[in-house]
């Protein structure tokens, strides 16, 4: 799988760090995420589908490889 | 080669479709959509307006930047009540650094729902076994104290009193869309607009005065700001601009909240199916003596999904505005620098394209399978893109929390005939016209 970010829509809230920091940053000049692995091992779906669930503006989406 | 814009008729010379704004302007942007289409053009005294509607035509508006479409510049009736040197009158760089705000950040959130509960709490503390309350009342002053102690801090919030109430009313009904012809025409709701501002200077004043005398040590944001210092020394920020600041913090989060808060009491009161559901799903909730809490709160998808449909039905900003700065091209549409572009809120919610039995209060429509809310570009409560509002996600958290007290504690009944509640047009702002009472038993008295 893959991880889809519209950085038109991010707006740096955060809710994807404090789910799944192993995946996700923020940049700390223009506060939106950074994408830390772009293919995420299986064992990090359930905290993935936490992340995209939650973003308040959509901006995440998993793509099946 | 570009097409010609279509202009919506019934425009009067000068004043142009400013009236009809005036008097029902979610019947005016339906009118402009049903004549014109995608694109439509009308008059604000001497601007004039490009509506988009449609997801597509919504989505190149809410994707273009900055630099193409200015969001500032299109709300003459916001610069007067944030004051100079506050977000509406800054650069879009400065506006970008406020944007940052970082009490809305995920991280903060997360304390922020106990505080929510215990506000909550205080205000309803004397309202005894049973009685009425006025909903946009006892709102409006709830999530000033909810607003002033996530976002600013919990000692500045006790500083604050229901005294701020009509101020922030008159703040906020000083938003007449005569601004399009002068923000500053000599008319009442103007005048209170600006004795409500000098009045809410005069009253930080006091309250930093009075820290300064006690040398107390703050740690919330006001005192923060209060101590940032220019590098000669001198306080970057003077109480001006400070009361701009917390004016702009709080005035997004009152009005929206409040108005918000009462629509979804109502709406539930005229579908009492729902208000069974919804107090069922606290009730199971909080059953096992748990806490609010942020994880709590996002474990109520019924209650959830009650207030999405009402801020569907009864969105608290109904047209959105950007000036154009670079020619904005939509199709073979191209709007020219120095027009506006807008979209309409209260018309893209109710579009028929997008919303099955769109005028139904329905909250199934955003359970699995149907999703309707993912329509990012057409369910648009809250903006979309860049400018998103970005306090949504603290918003829903704060009623979820209000509604999980509310619920548990009291049982409610209108107080007047169901179609007496209805929203006042008349303002930028919407509001809930007054009166709109309802009433309420102790439900722990109706168990005994």
């Amino acid at each position: 799988m893959k991880i889809r970010v519209d950085l038109d829509l991010c707006q740096g809230h955060g809710v994807c760090v404090e789910e799944a920091p192993e995946l996700f940053a923020l940049d700390a000049a223009t506060s939106k995420v950074v994408v830390l692995d772009q293919n995420p091992p299986e064992s990090l779906r359930k905290k993935l589908a936490v992340a995209v669930k939650y973003c308040p503006t959509r901006a995440l989406r998993i793509v099946e490889d | 080669m570009s097409a010609a814009i279509p202009r919506l008729s019934g425009g009067i010379p000068l004043l142009g479709h400013l009236l009809q704004l005036r008097r029902d302007p979610i019947e005016l942007m339906q009118r402009c959509r049903d004549e014109c289409g995608e694109v439509g053009e009308l008059r604000l005294a001497g601007q004039s307006l490009v509506m988009l509607y449609g997801e597509p035509a919504q989505e190149a508006f809410f994707r273009a930047t900055d630099e193409q479409l200015d969001q500032a510049a299109a709300y003459p009736f916001m610069k007067p009540v944030f004051g100079p040197g506050v977000v509406f009158d800054a650069t879009p760089e400065q506006r970008k650094q406020a944007l940052r705000n970082r009490s809305l950040r995920d991280q903060a959130l997360r304390g922020h729902a106990e505080t929510i509960a215990r506000e909550t709490e205080r205000m309803i503390a004397g309202w005894g076994g049973s009685g009425s309350v006025d909903l946009l009342a006892f709102f409006a002053e709830l999530t000033i104290y909810t607003s002033s102690a996530a976002l600013i801090g919990p000692e500045f919030r006790e500083e604050l009193g229901p005294e701020l109430v009509p101020l922030f009313a008159d703040l906020e009904r000083g938003t007449d869309p005569l601004a399009y012809v002068n923000a500053n025409l000599p008319i009442a709701s103007f005048r209170k607009r600006d004795r409500a501002r000098q009045q809410l200077v005069a009253y930080l004043q006091r309250i930093f005065e009075r820290r300064e005398a006690e040398e107390r040590q703050s740690k919330d944001l006001f005192q923060v700001l209060r101590t940032i210092k220019n590098p000669d020394g001198s306080a970057r920020y003077d109480v001006q601009t400070i009361t701009g600041m917390f004016i702009s913090l709080m005035f997004a989060g009152h009005h929206t909240t409040s108005t918000t808060s009462s629509w979804a009491l109502l709406e539930l009161l005229r579908h009492p199916e729902w208000m069974q559901r919804v107090t069922g799903e606290v009730d199971a909730l909080y059953a096992d003596g748990r806490d609010i809490s942020y994880q709590a709160l996002r474990e109520i998808p019924q209650l959830e999904n009650c207030f999405k449909e009402t801020l569907r039905l009864h969105p608290p900003l109904i047209l959105l505005m950007r000036k154009v700065a670079q020619p904005f091209q939509y199709k073979d549409w191209t709007v020219p620098v120095g027009k506006n572009v807008g979209v309409s809120i209260a018309v893209s919610n109710r579009d028929p394209g997008v919303f099955r039995d769109a005028e139904r209060f329905d909250p199934t429509r955003y359970e699995p399978g149907r999703d309707e809310d993912q329509h990012i570009f057409a369910w648009v409560p809250f903006g979309a893109g860049r400018h998103r509002c970005v306090g949504a996600a603290f918003a829903m958290m704060q009623v979820k929390a209000i509604f999980s007290i509310l619920l548990r504690r009291y049982e409610f009944e209108l107080a007047q005939p169901p179609e007496s509640y209805r929203e006042d047009h008349s303002k930028m702002v919407v509001q809930l016209a007054q009166p709109c009472r309802v009433r309420y038993r102790r439900r722990a008295e109706l168990a005994s």
